[in-house]
Formats: C-alpha cells, sequence, structure tokens
C-alpha cells in the first residue's frame, strides 16, 4: 500500500481527463452497442493513431494544431468508409471493421520501423499514459466535448448514420490521445453492456458506471503502484458487471 | 483503559516528533545512483529507484507512485544526457517540486560531471537514438563512480547541513574502499585487454573503455532499433573476418537477438548485470563490478 501517492493534486488532472471521457462515450457507446458495430471504435481509434504517427514522422510537434487535423482527417475517412461498407455489404460489416484494424495497426508498425521510440509510441497509443494528463491540456477537449454532447442531446434526430459516424470519429480522435485505445473501447462497450436492457435511466447508470469505474480505479492504481489506465479497465469492468447484475435483479 | 490511553498518547508522540528524524528523500532514475546514494547517505537518506536492473531505462510505465516519489523527493540523482528524455520531463512537470528541477540544488545529473564518450558532431532522426550530450551509460566506468559520488557527496551535505560531518566521514570511507577496489579490479581484468566483444546495445562503451576492451559490432543495426535479419547477415559476415570472443548483452534485454547471433556464428552469449541487482550476486556497487568482471574472465579464458 502506498498512500502518499493518494494525492488529488496527482490523480486530480487524470480523473478530469475520465470525466471528459466518460461524458461523450456512455452516449455513444450505447448506440454502438444498440447498432451492432462493437468493434468500430478499436478500427477508427486505431487509424486516428496511425493519422498521428503519420503526423509525428512529417516531424510537426506532437501539441500542434495540424497533427490534430491529420488525425481528425484520417479517422474521418475511416468512418465514412465504414458507413459506405454498411449499406454496401451489411452483412460483412464487422469483418470490414476487423481487417481495417489490422490494416492500421500495422501501418503504424510499418511507419514507426526506424524510430528507437516505436515501442513505445504503439505502447502509448495503447494503454494511453492518463497519468501525464495535465490541466492545459483538457480545455480543448473539454470544448470539443461540450460541443459534441450539444449536437448530441441538442439535435437527437441528427443521430442516425452518417451524423453519428462523424461525431464519433471526432470524439475518438480527442480521447485516444488522452486515454488510450483499451480505455477508450472500454468506456464505450462495458457501462453499455451493463445497461443494455433498462428502458428508462440507462444513460445515468452508464454515467454512474464511468464516473465509480474511473474513480476507483485510479485509487487502486495510487494505492497498489500500478499502471494506471490497465487498472481502470478492469474497475470499469467489475462495477459493469455489478451494476449489471443489480439492475437485471430490479427488474424481475 | 489507562494503558490503551498511554499507548494511543505515545504513538501520537511519536507521530508528532516524526519530521524532527525526517530522513533525506532521494529519487534516483536507475538502481545504481540509489545504490550510491544508500552507501553515502547511510541512515539519513532514503533512497528509491524508478527503474529496477531488469526494466530499460530509456522506458517507463507512468504509475501514481512515481509522481508522490518526486514530489516528496528532496534530491533527484539520474543519469541524465538524455537516458530518461522519454519520461522524465514529464514525470518532473507532473509533480511540479521545484526542489528538484533542472538547475536547482535537489538536481543532480550524473552524466554531466564525467567526460562522455561518443558525442556526435551531429545528430538527426536516421542515426535512432542518439543522444547529443554522449552515451549516457557513464556508471559503467567504476572512475565515474569515484567522481560522481564525490559531487553527490558534497551535495547531501548541502541539502542537509546537520548530517555533513557524517556524509564527509561516510564519503572518506566509501572513496578509499573504493579505489582500493579499483585497483583489484584493474590488477584482475588485466587478460581481458584487447578482447573484442559484440554488444547489444552500446551501453558498455565505458566499461571497455576503461579495460581496454573493443567493441566488435552491435546487434541493433543503430541505436535503439530493433535487430533485422539483413544487419545479422553483414555482422556475421564481418565477425568471420575478424573474429570476437563473446556476444554480450545486458540482464534487462530480451537475449533472443543476441542467442540468434550466437547461431549464426558460434560465438558464446554472455548477460552481464548491467546495473545494481542486476545478478543476484551484484546487490551493491562493489558487487556489480566484481560480478560483472568475474563472468567476463570465465568467458574469455
Amino acid at each position: 500500500m502506498n498512500w502518499t501517492a493518494l494525492d488529488l493534486t496527482i490523480l486530480g488532472p487524470a480523473f478530469l481527463a475520465g470525466l471528459l471521457v466518460v461524458a461523450t462515450h456512455i452516449p455513444l457507446g450505447q448506440r454502438v452497442l444498440a447498432r451492432g458495430i462493437i468493434f468500430l471504435d478499436l478500427a477508427v481509434a486505431q487509424v486516428a493513431g496511425l493519422g498521428l504517427i503519420a503526423a509525428h514522422s512529417l516531424d510537426w510537434e506532437p501539441g500542434a494544431w495540424q497533427v490534430q487535423v491529420v488525425a481528425f482527417a484520417t479517422a474521418a475517412l475511416s468512418v465514412l468508409f465504414l458507413h459506405w461498407t454498411e449499406r454496401r455489404w451489411p452483412q460483412i460489416q464487422e469483418a470490414v471493421i476487423g481487417s481495417l484494424f489490422v490494416l492500421a495497426s500495422s501501418g503504424s508498425i510499418l511507419l514507426l520501423a526506424s524510430n528507437p521510440h516505436a515501442g513505445e509510441h504503439l505502447k502509448g497509443l495503447l494503454i494511453g499514459q492518463i497519468l501525464w494528463v495535465n490541466y492545459m491540456q483538457l480545455v480543448p477537449v473539454a470544448i470539443l466535448y461540450g460541443l459534441i454532447l450539444l449536437q448530441w442531446f441538442g439535435f437527437p434526430q441528427r443521430r442516425s448514420s452518417l451524423p453519428f459516424y462523424l461525431l464519433f470519429a471526432l470524439a475518438i480522435t480527442a480521447s485516444v490521445q488522452l486515454v488510450g485505445v483499451y480505455l477508450v473501447f472500454a468506456t464505450l462497450i462495458l457501462p453499455a453492456l451493463a445497461v443494455r436492457h433498462c428502458k428508462q435511466r440507462a444513460l445515468w447508470y452508464g454515467y454512474g458506471i464511468g464516473v465509480v469505474g474511473y474513480g476507483l480505479g485510479l485509487i487502486l492504481a495510487a494505492l497498489l503502484d500500478l499502471p494506471a489506465g490497465a487498472v481502470i479497465v478492469y474497475t470499469l469492468a467489475l462495477i459493469a458487471i455489478l451494476i449489471g447484475w443489480f439492475v437485471n435483479r430490479a427488474k424481475d | 483503559m489507562q494503558k490503551i490511553f498511554k499507548t494511543g498518547l505515545t504513538l501520537v508522540m511519536l507521530l508528532l516528533t516524526m519530521p524532527a528524524m525526517a530522513r533525506l528523500s532521494v529519487f534516483a532514475c536507475e538502481p545504481e545512483w540509489a545504490a550510491l546514494a544508500a552507501e553515502l547517505g547511510g541512515e539519513r537518506v532514503t533512497g528509491y529507484s524508478a527503474t529496477t536492473a531488469k526494466q530499460d531505462p530509456h522506458h517507463i510505465e507512468a504509475r501514481p507512485s512515481l509522481i508522490a516519489r518526486v514530489r516528496n523527493a528532496d534530491l533527484l540523482i539520474c543519469s541524465g544526457a538524455e537516458l530518461e528524455i522519454g519520461w522524465l520531463p514529464l514525470l518532473l512537470r507532473q509533480a511540479g517540486n521545484a526542489a528538484v528541477m533542472p538547475g536547482r540544488a535537489g538536481y543532480l545529473e550524473a552524466a554531466s560531471l564525467v567526460q562522455r564518450l561518443e558525442i556526435p558532431t551531429s545528430v538527426d532522426r536516421s542515426m535512432g537514438d542518439v543522444h547529443a550530450g554522449g552515451n549516457p551509460h557513464v556508471h559503467l566506468d567504476p572512475r565515474h563512480i569515484a567522481t560522481i559520488g564525490k559531487a553527490l557527496g558534497q551535495r547531501l551535505a548541502e541539502l542537509d547541513p546537520a548530517g555533513s560531518a557524517y556524509y564527509q566521514q561516510r564519503q572518506q570511507d566509501f572513496l578509499r574502499r573504493w579505489q582500493q577496489a579499483l585497483e583489484r579490479w584493474q590488477k584482475q581484468a588485466a587478460p581481458l585487454k584487447g578482447m573484442r566483444v559484440v554488444t547489444h546495445h552500446r551501453d558498455w562503451v565505458y566499461l571497455f573503455n576503461w579495460l581496454g576492451m573493443v567493441t566488435a559490432g552491435t546487434l541493433e543495426p543503430r541505436p535503439g532499433l530493433p535487430t533485422t535479419a539483413g544487419h545479422l547477415v553483414n555482422l556475421k559476415q564481418e565477425l568471420a573476418r575478424s573474429p570476437a570472443k563473446m556476444i554480450v548483452h545486458a540482464a534487462y534485454q530480451d537475449d533472443r537477438a543476441a542467442q540468434r547471433m550466437s547461431q549464426l556464428s558460434g560465438i558464446p552469449v554472455l548477460e552481464l548485470p548491467y546495473t545494481v541487482g542486476g545478478a543476484a550476486k551484484a546487490g551493491d556497487l562493489f558487487s556489480l563490478f566484481d560480478v560483472t568482471l568475474a563472468r567476463l574472465l570465465a568467458a574469455a579464458s
């Protein structure tokens, strides 16, 4: 046990990043699950990552706006493509998404072939570095997510196919850089799975799972001295199972 | 009841008087510097190493405790010369401890205190993980340990003036024992002079420079890049022309590349501890060099 790490100024920025991701990914995740395109986020997140790495190889600074534009453009291209394949060949959509994921991952490895920090970059993309987040980094993400939520809850009729795919690409491009592919997937899918049978309040249960999962995960990571991102994936799963069980029992 | 109350009171008193016997908290990026701080600081210092001998000091996982430890540290000692460039700047920024920022008394960069080798005339990305400040693996020349030990001893006394006599006495004692060991090692290692060795990464140049050994090639085509098949074939042809005695890798490095090269060339593989804790018997700085030399001599004969 390590109590000194239990410090709000250490865990605060990471928790706030988690709250931002939770705010947008809970409603998006329920939609992804309802549409049955679970691996869409893994593929799009990986493509956004590929875009980030490509922008890096062009020698742009990690925080530069060009990098963000490239990352979002590649993610948007991939969702446009997937939107098209969903209409063209709906029965093989999952297979196409899976193939895109593998191509994007392998593409990142090829782009990083001559980079001595390749391993770090690839791992950073997957498990993220939520603890290295600082408040300044969160400001643009908070503004972006505010706009996404406004669009989502303000114009529910536009949640149909194409606008959904584009909002999704935008949200994931930002969240992947904050918390990594694994946490993005876990935040989208685990809470949505737990409350899939809920008619009402599914959204609030989902938010509850997200907030408690991130909070508990960060506290455990601090106490047990473990990498934070991976611990949060597990606490999200644990809370999702508990709440899912509770919600289903209450219904019977 | 009264007994419980008394015990409780004693405990509270103990906790209240804790700061009076607070020790200097030293955060080391690598185990060798934590070991040096333990030699020089004794019981006035608590040391912590961010990496272990089984971890590559170029990389690190972000854990909350690392930030907390830097935040509470009085002194930070790291190899520097960009060895920790992938994680230390982030860690320092996140911890926000002004006392251990570069340029302050609480920040000690070991590599800056010694003559570095392999300082490039120009650096660009195509060269791989080349450090502009030169090769950062300075601790493997034991003469450097003495130089850095002097600076660390002074720094400890500066940060904890009440213990300056204590630090001075420990430093003199350490340097005397180190000098004796150094003379013994130099005598022992005489047969190693001129020996050609293939290494995994260029982390042995200071050891080889000290002992007059020769790097016959590296398994990495460029520093930090994984081995490629083409590079191994080229290296094999080079070794056929001018042979090497062994292939050396550090305890923290995956030995698959070394084993593959060994199959290709018939040259035996040797694992060396690289730092304190890298082998069962290398528990401190003295035994680190004892084990390293013993293994090199055994493999050379």
